[in-house]
């Protein structure tokens, strides 16, 4: 029983990021009272987030003082059934956020789109391949909306965060520089693509040699004065090479502060409520709808906070925690296959491939920028022909410059002794004359893949942990090894370059660490879909099982994407928020049937 | 896999480098493009962010420079010698149309001749001084002036604290309701500048600042290179932009006074 109970509000929305701050401005716009629960603190770009003060490497890349902190809310994990979890004691392996804006403070700004194929992924492969494609072992399933029914709310997200880019396919006409294989864009970036760097300029060269269709990364570091359409100015990217692990001072980097919770925090309908832990969401006598949630708040005080919509923006991983100890929907069981909650989780296939350019071609790699850098799509999805292949998905190579900081920024051509005086030289050597790339591979689910709660650990509250169990499928290692090698190749042909070395973390006969950053790309654990039986919401990212319940954010996908998740997720969240607004507000109910 | 060898490699890229199998191909493609290729490639206005920065500058450039200032060039003289206005040390003064020289980046002011000359940085007359000076005179004078350090000139008269508290705020951590960059972002947290591109605000003139502020809003002045001054001044009331020139005039800049 919580200690006070406030008077009831329209929608009660847990977290302040991106999510939940743009379901709070759609929301308190369209006359609803919203109420946001955020865990963290306040901050704002312009008083928390200037350099030089915020260009602090040790302090933000390495300490994650804009991360979550794990000693007060972490996760068990394990690599599969047979092993006892155990609790993530330092972030690793992906970083959340925490506070205002959340992980979309500190995100490079990534911006993409799925493609068509992507959306209805095993329709899509059994009807090309056969419907034996698909091995048993793989959950693989459709997203149960289409990109056409997405489009508008991609195209909207990217307007917010004045999206840099070169369209590919504008209205359906494919255009020479752009992606060739995404699906048609119903209007072209706000703004122009980012200028690449010198590494990246000989990659396009040495992929169009090879046929290959490259083209400029698409970039929330906005490339010249925007304004979005909530009213936010955001200025000119200086490409200073601290966007991963950083909030942008510049007013460059598209986050939720500046592009959203600026533009609504003055607003009657909306109010944020920092230093509050959402406990629990509560049910009805007859479960069938949630009556608000039960926070914790910055005094220690446990509040009821009734309303009469609550809207899940947490981070994916607590979305999934959150529902399972609140008792939302059917907890996903392993043994028997049944249950959809926790069910489905994906995480992302990364490899890296580093290049190295005699002392003719420097690279500057201190000029960075978050999504800087040049795309080879072509053996993403299902770009190339999977027949003959024994693995579905792919992902996408990029010749990046994110940064080039002091402490981390260290290449050294393989052969090259990890420390000492041969080490510093090779440093000095090559810091200039270095092509820096990683596939970003998708991740397909598995029967074996899910989050549950642990039966050992529990949280200062008493809660169980939310447990991780997760390796990576034999698909996945021999999709990203068949990318790897298609970037070798690459990286060989181009001019100048005299070593290339590589490094697989879903190699064969390794298993999934949690300890080295990988991404923080953890997707899956509340599925959307048509069929209750292996989706927790439906296509709307409406709960099955309690209908004023709406789930946002990379917890809806029922497979991971070859691209980051913020772009996806933000035009499904836009996609939730139409039918919210033009379909439920006035005529509470399920949107589907069961 | 020793944890030394975790800490260099695991952190290397933004995305993990964490060697669990590493596969090493050696290639050579030196000598596949002429050398005329490869410079044309590096001059790539996309490769270069726009900046160029040129060698150390040799006792020749700095004698060019100090003649230049003083009015001797190659077509007849700038017509005004720059000591004229600005002194022999570049200290200027507090009139507003005469900022202070001593000790800027030596590009910074190479570029902005160039950009007079051209007409990007509009200035009826600096547009002309500069249109009469070589490629070579630019450069010189303003790697002379680069090099030149000159005491401050106090700042005069009364000024309202409030006024300095608020220039010294949108300064340190601009103003999230205006959203307003802080200036240390790019300026450098005492306002020394950073160089090559960006220009010191420590201890330049208050007018002059102030005046360049509403160049930017009104877009009449807008060569830099990402054009962020611009969005940044049109942010600014009058007021904050007085406040934020008064507040960096009264900062000593070291680096520009003599030791």
């Amino acid at each position: 029983m919580a200690d006070k109970t406030l008077p009831k509000t329209d929608v009660v929305i847990v977290g302040g990021g991106w999510t939940g701050l743009t379901a709070a401005y759609e929301l308190a716009k369209a006359g609803q009272r919203c109420v946001i629960v955020e865990r963290g603190k306040h901050r704002h770009d312009a008083t928390s987030f200037a350099g030089p003060e915020e260009h602090d490497e040790l302090k933000y890349a390495l300490q994650y003082k804009h991360m979550m902190d794990v000693k007060q809310n972490t996760l068990t994990f394990r690599n599969n059934r047979r092993q006892r979890a155990l609790p993530m004691r330092r972030l690793g392996s992906f970083l959340p956020g925490e506070g205002l804006g959340g992980a979309g403070i500190h995100w490079n700004g990534q911006i993409w789109r799925p493609l068509e194929s992507d959306l209805s992924m095993r329709s899509h492969y059994e009807a090309r391949y056969g419907a034996d494609f698909i091995p048993d072992k793989l959950t693989i399933q459709d997203w149960g909306v289409t990109y056409d029914e997405l489009e508008p709310h991609f195209d909207f997200f990217e307007k917010v965060c004045g999206a840099a880019g070169f369209a590919g396919n504008l209205n359906g006409e494919t255009r020479k520089g752009g992606n060739p294989f995404e699906g048609p864009r119903s209007s072209e970036y706000p703004t122009p693509a980012m200028k690449q760097p010198i590494s990246a300029t000989l990659f396009k060269e040495a992929a169009e040699r090879a046929g290959l269709n490259p083209f400029p990364m698409p970039s929330a570091n906005v490339t010249e004065k925007y304004e979005n359409p909530y009213g936010a100015v955001l200025h000119a990217c200086p490409y200073c090479g601290f966007c991963e692990r950083f909030g942008c001072g510049y007013f460059a980097k598209a986050d939720p502060i500046i592009c959203v919770y600026d533009r609504i925090k003055d607003h009657e309908n909306f109010e944020i409520r920092f230093d509050s832990t959402v406990l629990v969401v509560n049910k009805s006598e007859d479960g069938k709808t949630a009556t608000g949630v039960t926070y914790v708040d910055a005094d220690g005080v446990e509040v009821f906070q009734p309303a009469d919509i609550v809207c899940m923006g947490a981070y994916s991983l607590w979305n999934v925690h959150l529902m399972l100890v609140s008792g939302l929907g059917k907890p996903y069981d392993p043994q028997s296959r049944t249950g959809t909650v926790g069910r489905n989780y994906a995480y992302q296939t990364i490899a890296a491939v580093d290049a190295f350019f005699d002392e003719t071609i420097t690279t500057n790699p201190f000029m960075g920028a978050g999504a800087l850098g040049t795309i080879v799509d072509d053996y993403n999805g299902d770009n190339f022909d999977h027949s003959g292949l024994d693995f579905v998905g792919g992902g996408y190579i990029a010749c990046k410059q994110y940064n080039g900081r002091p402490i981390s920024y260290q290449p050294t051509p393989e052969g090259t002794p990890p420390w000492g005086a041969e080490w510093k030289q090779a440093v000095r050597d090559n810091y200039l004359h270095h092509a820096d790339f990683v596939i970003h591979g998708s991740s397909a689910s598995t029967h074996e893949n899910y989050l549950d709660l642990d039966p050992t650990w529990t949280d200062k509250f008493g809660r169980p942990l939310l447990r991780m169990t997760f390796d990576f499928p034999d698909n996945d290692r021999r999709m990203i090894k068949h990318v790897l090698d298609r970037t070798i190749e690459i990286a060989e042909s181009m001019d100048n370059v005299v070593s290339v070395s590589s490094a697989n973390l879903a190699a064969e006969g390794s298993n999934y660490s949690i300890v080295p950053y990988q991404t923080t790309h953890n997707v899956g654990g509340a599925v959307m879909g048509t069929d209750p039986s292996t989706s927790a919401v439906n296509r709307y990212g409406q709960m099955w099982d309690h209908h004023n319940v709406f789930v946002f954010g990379a917890c809806l996908f029922p497979q991971n994407l070859g691209y980051n998740p913020t772009g996806p997720l933000m035009g499904l969240a836009y996609w939730t928020l139409e039918h919210m607004k033009n379909d439920y507000l006035d005529n509470p109910r399920p949107l589907m049937d069961a | 896999m020793t944890r030394t060898r975790t800490f260099v490699l695991g952190l290397m890229t933004a995305v993990a480098s964490f060697p669990l199998i590493i596969l090493a191909q050696a290639t050579s493609n030196v000598g596949d493009n002429s050398l005329a290729d490869l410079e044309a490639r590096l001059s790539d206005e996309r490769t270069l962010f726009n900046v160029t920065v040129n060698e150390a500058p040799d006792d020749d450039l700095l004698e060019l420079g100090r003649l230049v200032a003083m009015g001797g060039a190659e077509n007849g003289g700038s017509g005004m010698a720059c000591i004229t206005c600005h002194g022999g040390a570049g200290a200027g003064d507090g009139s507003g149309a005469f900022p202070r020289l001593t000790g800027l980046p030596g590009w910074y002011s190479y570029k902005q001749l160039n950009d007079y000359a051209s007409g990007t940085r509009p200035n009826q007359i600096m547009s002309g001084v500069a249109q009469r000076l070589t490629e070579r005179e630019r450069e010189a004078v303003s790697a002379y002036y680069g090099a030149m350090r000159a005491d401050h000139v106090p700042t005069l008269g009364v000024i309202d604290q409030g006024l300095l508290q608020w220039g010294g705020q949108l300064a340190a951590v601009g103003s999230a309701e205006k959203g307003i960059p802080a200036c240390v972002n790019c300026h450098g947290p005492q306002g020394t500048g950073n160089p090559p591109s960006v220009p010191y605000l420590a201890g330049q003139y208050a007018d002059y600042m102030a005046y360049q502020l509403e160049l930017w809003k009104d877009g009449m002045r807008d060569n830099d290179a990402m054009n962020v001054m611009s969005a940044i001044a049109q942010k600014m009331s009058t007021e904050d932009m007085r406040a934020v020139s008064e507040y960096y005039a009264r900062v000593a800049n070291p680096l520009t006074v003599p030791e």
